[in-house]
C-alpha cells in the first residue's frame, strides 16, 4: 500500500501523464460540441458584388441564396473571386441580366450554381409558387460520430499505457529501477503496484470520456463499465511491456506512438471497410478491436456482442498478465 | 573559416543519418504522396445536385437532360435516401411538387429553384472565368502546402528536437566552450544542414505532389518561403534545446504549438472560417506566405521585412542562450 502511494505521487508530479490524462477528456468534449454545429452551411454559397452595381432588388433576390459582399473596386472583388479558401461567385449586371465570375477552380457544385445563376434570375418573375417538401436529414455526421466516439475511448483507455510506460521509463533514467530490483518485493508484487496506477487512470480518463459522449441506460452502464475495466488493464499491462523494451524516453515515445497508431487504425480499418469472418477474428489479437467493437455494440443496444467483446477482452487480460510473469521470473531467475 | 563550417557540418551531417532523420523524412514523403495521389485528390470531389424527376403521364416535355427520370416514388425515395443533396421533382399529381432533405435554409431554396428551371432549361452566358487553376489544380496545390507546413513546422520540428537534445544530453554543446572554433558557427553549420534537408523535401514533395510542370513553375516562390520557415523552426527548436532541461519537458511545448499553433491556423487559411484575432498569429502569416506562393500571389515587402525581424531576433535570442549555456561550463 505505501509503494502504492508512492507511485500515485510519482505520477501526480508527472505533468506528461496528467496531460495525456486530460486529452481524451477534451477531445470528447470538442466532438460533443462538434456534433451541435451545422457543417451544411459551409457548402452555402457566397457572392460578390461591386458597390453600386447591382440593383437593390437583384441583391434582395441573390440574398435568398447566400450572403452577398459588396466591394469597393473591381479589383478587390476580382482578388476575392480568385482567393482559393473560399468559393465566391462575382455577380455583375448587363442591363436586364446577370453576368457571373468564378476562379475556374471551385468544385463542380460550385461552377455548376454559377453557370445556372443568369438563367434563375432570368426565370424569377414567371415562376409560379410551387409546393416543397422538405425533409429531416439523416444526421451525416452520426456515422463518423458513431466511428469517432469510440476511437476517443480507446486513446482514453490507452493512457493507463502512457501512464506505466513514462512512470517506468523515468524510473529507469532517474536509477530508481535499479533500487527496485534490490528491495523486498516480488515481481507480481512490483506489477501489480505498476498496473494498478496506469490501470486507476485510465479507467477514471474512460469513465469520464464515456459520461460525456454516451447517454446510457444503467443497465448498459454497467456493461460499458466492464468493457472499460478490462480494456484499461489490458492496456496497462502493455504499458509495463513498453517501459520495459524502451531504452530511453525518446524511443519509449516512438514505441508509444506506434502502439496508438495500431491501436486505433485497426478498429477503424476493419470498421470501415466492414471486416467478417476470419479478417475479423485475426484483428481481435489487437486488443482494441474487440473494446472498440462492444462499445458500438452497445451504442447500438445489442447487448450479446458486447458480452462476446468483454469475453475476448477477459482472455487478453490473462494471457498478457501471464507473460509478463513469466518474463519478469525469468529475468529474476537469470540474475 | 571555410574548413571550420565545413568540418561542423559533416559532422551534423553524419549525426542526423545516424538519428534516423533522413529515413523519416523519406517515409513521411512516400507516406504524403500515397495520401495526395491515392485518396485526397478522390475525396475532394463535389458533384452538382443531381435531380429526380417522378413524371408518369409525361407532362415536363422540355426537361433538361440533366434530370435523372425515375419510374416510382419508392425508386424516387431510394434515390434521394443515398443522395441526400439531391432534389427529387414528384409531377405525378399535375402540379410538380419538390422534395428534398433539408439543409441550411439558403441552399435549400436555391437547390429547388436550380431543380425546377431544369424542368424549363434556357441558355445563360457562361461564367467568366479569373484564375488560372483547375479545381484538381488547386486540390493538389492546397494540400502540398499543408502537408509542407505540417511536416517543417510539426514532424521536422520534432525531429530537430530531438537530435538537439541528444547532442546536449551527450555535452557536445559544452565541449564546444573549449574548442577554438567561433560560437556562432556552430549554429550556422545547424541551420544550414536543417535547411538543406528542408529544401530538398519541398522539392520533391512539391514535384511529385503538384505535378512536374506546375510544381516546376512555382518552386522558386515556394523554396524562399521554405527557406524563412526552416529557418525559423530550425532556430525555436534550438532555442527550445538550450532553454529547456529535457526532452520530456520539450513534449509539453511541443503539444502546446502543434495544436493551439497549428489548428486555427488551418481553420482560418482553408474555410470560409475566419477568426478576428488571427492577423496576431504570428504562424498565420507564415502559412499565408506559403500559400500564395503556391498559388502564384504577390506577397507584400513588410512581409519579408517582419520574417527577417523576427529570423534576426530569434537568432540573437539563440545565441545569447547559447552563450549562456556555454558560460555555465565556465
Amino acid at each position: 500500500m505505501k509503494g502504492l502511494k508512492y507511485q500515485m505521487k510519482r505520477v501526480l508530479r508527472d505533468k506528461f501523464c496528467l496531460m495525456t490524462f486530460l486529452l481524451p477528456i477534451l477531445a470528447a468534449a470538442a466532438l460533443n460540441f462538434m456534433g451541435a454545429i451545422d457543417l451544411s452551411s459551409l457548402g452555402e454559397l457566397h457572392f460578390g458584388v461591386l458597390e453600386n452595381e447591382l440593383s437593390p432588388q437583384a441583391v434582395t433576390w441573390l440574398e435568398r441564396y447566400g450572403p452577398v459582399t459588396v466591394y469597393g473596386t473591381p479589383e478587390e472583388l476580382a482578388a476575392a473571386i480568385k482567393e482559393p479558401s473560399t468559393n465566391v461567385i462575382g455577380v455583375k449586371a448587363d442591363g436586364d441580366i446577370l453576368k457571373t465570375a468564378i476562379s475556374g477552380d471551385e468544385l463542380d457544385i460550385f461552377q455548376q450554381a454559377a453557370a445556372t445563376l443568369p438563367a434563375l434570375y432570368d426565370q424569377r418573375t414567371g415562376a409560379e409558387p410551387v409546393k416543397v417538401l422538405t425533409l429531416e436529414r439523416p444526421d451525416i455526421l452520426e456515422n463518423f460520430q458513431d466511428i469517432f466516439i469510440p476511437a476517443v475511448l480507446i486513446v482514453a483507455m490507452f493512457m493507463g499505457c502512457t501512464f506505466n510506460a513514462m512512470n517506468i521509463i523515468s524510473e529507469k533514467e532517474d536509477g530508481v529501477a535499479f533500487v527496485n530490483e534490490i528491495l523486498p518485493m516480488t515481481p507480481s508484487q512490483y506489477i501489480l503496484q505498476k498496473v494498478v496506477v496506469g490501470f486507476l487512470f485510465g479507467s477514471l480518463s474512460s469513465i469520464v470520456t464515456a459520461c460525456i459522449c454516451f447517454r446510457l441506460s444503467w443497465q448498459n452502464f454497467g456493461r460499458m463499465l466492464t468493457l472499460i475495466v478490462l480494456s484499461s488493464f489490458v492496456a496497462a499491462l502493455i504499458g509495463l511491456f513498453i517501459g520495459r523494451c524502451s531504452k530511453d524516453l525518446m524511443i519509449g515515445v516512438v514505441y508509444i506512438k506506434l502502439v496508438m497508431l495500431v491501436f486505433i487504425a485497426v478498429p477503424i480499418l476493419c470498421a470501415l471497410i466492414g471486416a467478417g469472418g476470419p479478417l475479423a477474428d485475426i484483428c481481435n489479437i489487437v486488443p482494441s478491436q474487440p473494446a472498440f467493437e462492444g462499445i458500438l455494440a452497445l451504442s447500438h443496444k445489442n447487448t450479446d456482442t458486447a458480452l462476446k467483446d468483454a469475453g475476448i477482452l477477459a482472455v487478453h487480460c490473462v494471457v498478457w498478465f501471464a507473460w509478463y510473469l513469466l518474463i519478469s521470473r525469468r529475468h529474476k531467475h537469470n540474475e | 573559416m571555410g574548413k571550420e563550417f565545413c568540418a561542423l557540418f559533416k559532422k551534423d551531417c553524419r549525426m542526423l543519418a545516424s538519428g534516423k532523420f533522413f529515413q523519416m523524412a523519406i517515409g513521411f514523403l512516400v507516406l504524403y504522396t500515397a495520401y495526395v495521389n491515392l485518396g485526397y485528390i478522390r475525396f475532394m470531389q463535389m458533384p452538382p445536385y443531381h435531380v429526380y424527376l417522378y413524371d408518369p403521364d409525361g407532362t415536363q416535355t422540355e426537361k433538361s437532360p440533366l434530370v435523372h427520370t425515375v419510374s416510382s416514388m419508392e425508386d424516387m425515395n431510394t434515390a434521394l435516401l443515398s443522395d441526400a443533396n439531391g432534389v427529387g421533382l414528384d409531377a405525378s399529381a399535375g402540379e410538380v411538387q419538390v422534395i428534398l432533405y433539408k439543409g441550411a435554409e439558403h441552399v435549400d431554396r436555391h437547390r429547388a429553384d436550380y431543380a425546377l428551371s431544369l424542368l424549363r432549361p434556357s441558355s445563360s452566358p457562361a461564367p467568366e472565368v479569373l484564375g488560372t487553376n483547375t479545381p484538381e489544380q488547386k486540390a493538389r496545390k492546397e494540400i502540398a502546402c499543408e502537408l509542407l507546413f505540417f511536416e517543417l513546422a510539426a514532424v521536422g520540428f520534432l525531429g530537430i528536437a530531438a537530435l538537439l537534445f541528444k547532442e546536449k544530453g551527450m555535452g557536445v554543446i559544452r565541449v564546444h566552450a573549449v574548442l577554438p572554433l567561433r560560437k556562432g558557427m556552430f549554429l550556422l553549420s545547424k541551420l544550414a544542414v536543417f535547411l538543406l534537408s528542408d529544401l530538398v523535401f519541398a522539392v520533391l514533395l512539391t514535384l511529385l505532389n503538384v505535378g512536374l510542370a506546375d510544381g516546376a513553375a512555382v518552386l522558386p516562390a515556394v523554396l524562399l518561403q521554405t527557406a524563412l520557415l526552416s529557418f525559423m523552426m530550425a532556430l525555436v527548436g534550438l532555442l527550445c534545446a538550450l532553454l529547456l532541461k529535457d526532452f520530456r519537458q520539450f513534449t509539453l511545448a511541443y503539444l502546446v504549438i502543434a495544436i493551439f499553433a497549428a489548428t486555427p491556423v488551418f481553420l482560418s487559411a482553408n474555410t470560409s472560417v475566419k477568426f478576428d484575432w488571427i492577423g496576431w498569429h504570428p504562424f498565420y502569416h507564415v502559412y499565408i506566405g506559403l500559400k500564395n506562393a503556391y498559388f502564384g500571389t504577390a506577397i507584400s515587402p513588410i512581409y519579408y521585412a517582419g520574417a527577417a525581424a523576427a529570423i534576426a531576433l530569434l537568432f540573437l535570442a539563440v545565441l545569447l542562450s547559447f552563450r549562456r549555456e556555454i558560460g555555465k561550463e565556465g
